[in-house]
């Protein structure tokens, strides 16, 4: 009888509510877990930690719009275009912006900043290799990226958050986690005393194609650095985008060749794939790794430096 | 209770005797929903791709944007003609509400993107557009594209729902208007294009500052609007000086009111309000609307091809507004905006019994093609048309969208100040 006098739209409303907090529920309830000890931290570890002060999630994505229509609850956006590159030179964000950024963003040095952004998590990759060489403790990427949170139908929102902010101060400048130009051509000649890691398709190591398909061909030359083996990018993630176990990670270096033992030098085309693989080699497996971000648009394209080209095109003729 | 009965007889019963109209009348708005669940598989599909809830949106977008225009006919030339040469202000207080409405609502949403917009960022791919002669070039082009063809890109869309017979030549023409901007867009570029400014307002003036000198302006646009309305009028009649008490017309049944929906046109204010409302929408999930991109990004695909339109047309795609880049894939949001109004129109104009297809005449297509071909080149070199630029430029205050459609505005007047001439003459 009273189920006969409910209107449909109390019951409607009942539900609604009982759903909400429902659904809402494990963000309250759950007690703030510590903070994993990895480089990584799961979609639901942050999905229960969310609320947490001391928690700073930023978003580095590559797509403009992005971050704007949808993001985690409260994540901070540093754009790649805008933010983490220098807007003159081609070179990273300098260290007085990069001071003001993480201070306007509100990370001081007891926050735990969790990185991720759409692409597989390439340039929220590279943010932390970035903030790895401005030395920032505590940093972490999502495991699975945007793109896990999303296919999980965990919850996004389009407010800007509001950050008290902070007077960050960047320490010692870690700049042996950066190849350059110079120490890619010394890793050739060095026979083998530093190891180079081409982690860009297999067309692309045996220089088919100029660059990946929808990606402007930016290379003069097509090919790799000799001596780089070739390990790309996507063998160290499983379906989902989240980063294969260590184990697993580590026979897959293994088998190319990649243990450990020597310095290693990772690079791609522009450097954001390539940080993806120096934080499987450098974060998860404690490896020495300096990511090379001038990659191969920048050997590819310089006069007189040593190239190797299964594929024998001669600038694009063959 | 008759109106009821009206209702019932469709249904089988002795009141047969009704004309059929009626029974259509009450029937087709049911058919043209039926109509609308068979879109059900097709948004089923899309949700399998990736982005496909965004897809579905603007799917959904697009039928809502598709029902809106066909139902209060929203046409930038005809409300423009309506109001500069048959003294009928209505449409064009439509479309000044319907960026006003937009101009607010998409301030809400911009100020949560970009809380400071001094600060020197734009908000991620809104028109904003670059302002220089090129874009009055643009502007006056499409102006006189809509004046030849008889409407804008949006219009020609809903009414090629409709069955209109110019309509398709227009569509046409526009692929070839577009093939010749992008051939003059590298001269165009050099020129002038990428030295001009790109401004949007709120970047100078704050949100606060743009939004009251943005409404400021459509105020007294209206305000002027409606005082020269009066004036005009009060040399032929006079003005009623009681109005009609609302409270002493009969209330209508329910029946009546659904039956009205799909009769005559919408209220002119509610579609406007509806446009602006939609546009809002949109830019809160996918890029902002616009209706040239498919045609845009599908001809120069083809052309590039062929070797017909440069390989690189310089800097057009670093510039917002309605993107001309082949894309991988038909599924994109801006194609199903499209699908969805088409959609949309159709089964509006079904409901309405305004679907009404005839044979095109050589003049039809004659009008259609040359007109078509001056608004493909506006939109091109202007990067959008009265919805890509105009509407979405405009509401997210930025100042391209403005010149953009005063250069039209002005071309329209010209041309109406024409024909009147030309008419009194003969």
């Amino acid at each position: 009888m009273t189920i006969r006098t409910a209107a449909p739209w109390r019951v409607l409303i009942a539900g609604t509510a009982a759903a909400a907090v429902w659904g809402a529920s494990p963000a309250f309830a759950n007690t703030p877990q510590a903070v994993p000890a990895g480089a990584l931290v799961s979609t639901e570890w942050l999905a229960a930690n969310l609320q947490r002060p001391d928690v700073r999630v930023i978003e580095v994505s590559v797509n403009p719009g992005l971050y704007e229509r949808a993001h985690i609850p409260g994540a901070a956006n540093f754009s790649w275009h805008n933010d983490l590159n220098d807007k003159v030179r081609r070179d990273i964000v300098s260290k007085e912006a990069f001071e003001q950024l993480l201070s306007k963003g509100g990370v001081s040095d007891n926050t735990t900043v969790v990185l991720y952004g759409d692409t597989n998590n390439w340039f929220a990759a590279w943010g932390a290799w970035v903030f790895d060489v401005y030395g920032v403790k505590n940093v972490k990427l999502l495991d699975g990226g945007r793109k896990k949170w999303e296919a999980e139908n965990r919850a996004l929102n389009n407010r800007a958050p509001d950050y008290a902010a902070t007077t960050y101060r960047v320490g010692q400048v870690n700049t042996d986690l950066r190849a350059r130009l110079g120490d890619a051509l010394a890793a050739v000649e060095g026979k083998g005393a530093t190891q180079l890691v081409d982690i860009r398709s297999a067309d692309e190591y045996q220089g088919k194609v100029f660059a990946p398909a929808g990606v402007p061909e930016l290379s003069i030359r097509a090919g790799h650095i000799p001596g780089a083996v070739n390990v790309p990018w996507g063998k160290a993630v499983n379906e989902d985008g989240t980063f294969k176990s260590r184990a697993d990670l580590q026979k897959l270096y293994a088998d190319a060749g990649i243990d450990g033992s020597k310095p290693i030098i990772t690079y791609c085309r522009i450097g954001e794939r390539s940080s993806h693989t120096w934080f499987a080699l450098s974060k998860i497996l404690g490896y020495q790794v300096k990511n090379y971000d001038g990659s191969w648009t920048e050997y590819g394209n310089s006069v007189g430096v040593p190239i190797n080209n299964p594929a024998g095109t001669i600038w694009a003729a063959k | 209770m008759t109106d009821s009965s009206v209702g019932l007889g469709g249904a089988g019963s002795a009141a047969g005797q009704r004309a059929a109209g009626a029974i259509s009348a009450y029937w087709q708005p049911v058919a043209a929903a039926v109509l609308l669940l068979a879109l059900w598989p097709l948004q089923q599909a899309l949700l399998q791709r990736d982005g496909g809830r965004t897809l579905v949106f603007a799917l959904a977008i697009g039928l809502a944007l598709g029902v809106v225009l066909q139902r209060s006919r929203f046409c930038f030339y005809c409300h423009a003609r309506d109001w500069l040469q048959r003294d009928d202000p209505r449409g064009i207080l439509a479309i000044i509400l319907a960026l006003a409405v937009g101009l607010v609502g998409m301030t809400v949403v911009q100020s949560s993107w970009v809380p400071n917009p001094q600060a020197g960022q734009l908000p991620p791919d809104m028109h904003i557009g670059p302002v220089s002669w090129v874009l009055v070039l643009a502007g006056l082009a499409f102006g006189a594209g809509m004046l030849v063809s008889g409407s804008c890109i949006s219009a020609h869309w809903y009414r090629l729902a409709e069955g209109s017979a110019a309509s398709p030549f227009a569509l046409l023409g526009t692929a070839l208007g577009f093939a010749l901007g992008f051939q003059t867009w590298n001269p165009l570029y050099s020129l002038a294009v990428a030295d001009a400014p790109v401004v949007w307002l709120p970047q100078h003036l704050g949100y606060g500052g743009a939004l009251l000198l943005q409404l400021g302006v459509l105020a007294a646009w209206a305000a002027w609007v409606w005082q020269r309305h009066v004036q005009q009028r009060r040399r032929s009649l006079p003005l009623p000086t009681a109005p009609i008490d609302p409270a002493r017309a009969a209330p209508r049944s329910l029946h009546v009111l659904w039956r009205s929906l799909w009769q005559g046109r919408w209220n002119y204010a509610l579609g406007g309000l509806l446009v602006g409302l939609i546009a809002t929408a949109a830019i809160v999930r996918m890029r902002p609307l616009g209706v040239t991109a498919l045609i845009g990004s599908q001809v120069r695909g083809a052309l590039q091809g062929q070797g017909w339109v440069p390989e690189r047309l310089n800097g057009l795609d670093g510039f917002a507004g309605c993107a001309t880049l082949p894309a991988a894939t038909w599924a994109t949001p801006n194609a199903l905006v499209l699908l969805g109004l088409l959609a949309g129109a159709f089964i509006a104009a079904f409901a309405s019994r305004q679907f009404r297809p005839r044979m095109p005449t050589g003049r039809d297509a004659g009008r259609g093609l040359l007109g078509g071909v001056l608004l493909g080149w506006g939109a091109m070199t202007g990067i959008g048309c009265t919805v890509g630029t105009l509407l979405s430029g405009g509401m997210a205050g930025a100042l391209s969208g403005w010149v953009f459609g005063a250069a039209m505005l002005l071309v329209l007047w010209l041309g109406f100040r024409w024909q009147t001439w030309w008419a009194s003459r003969a």
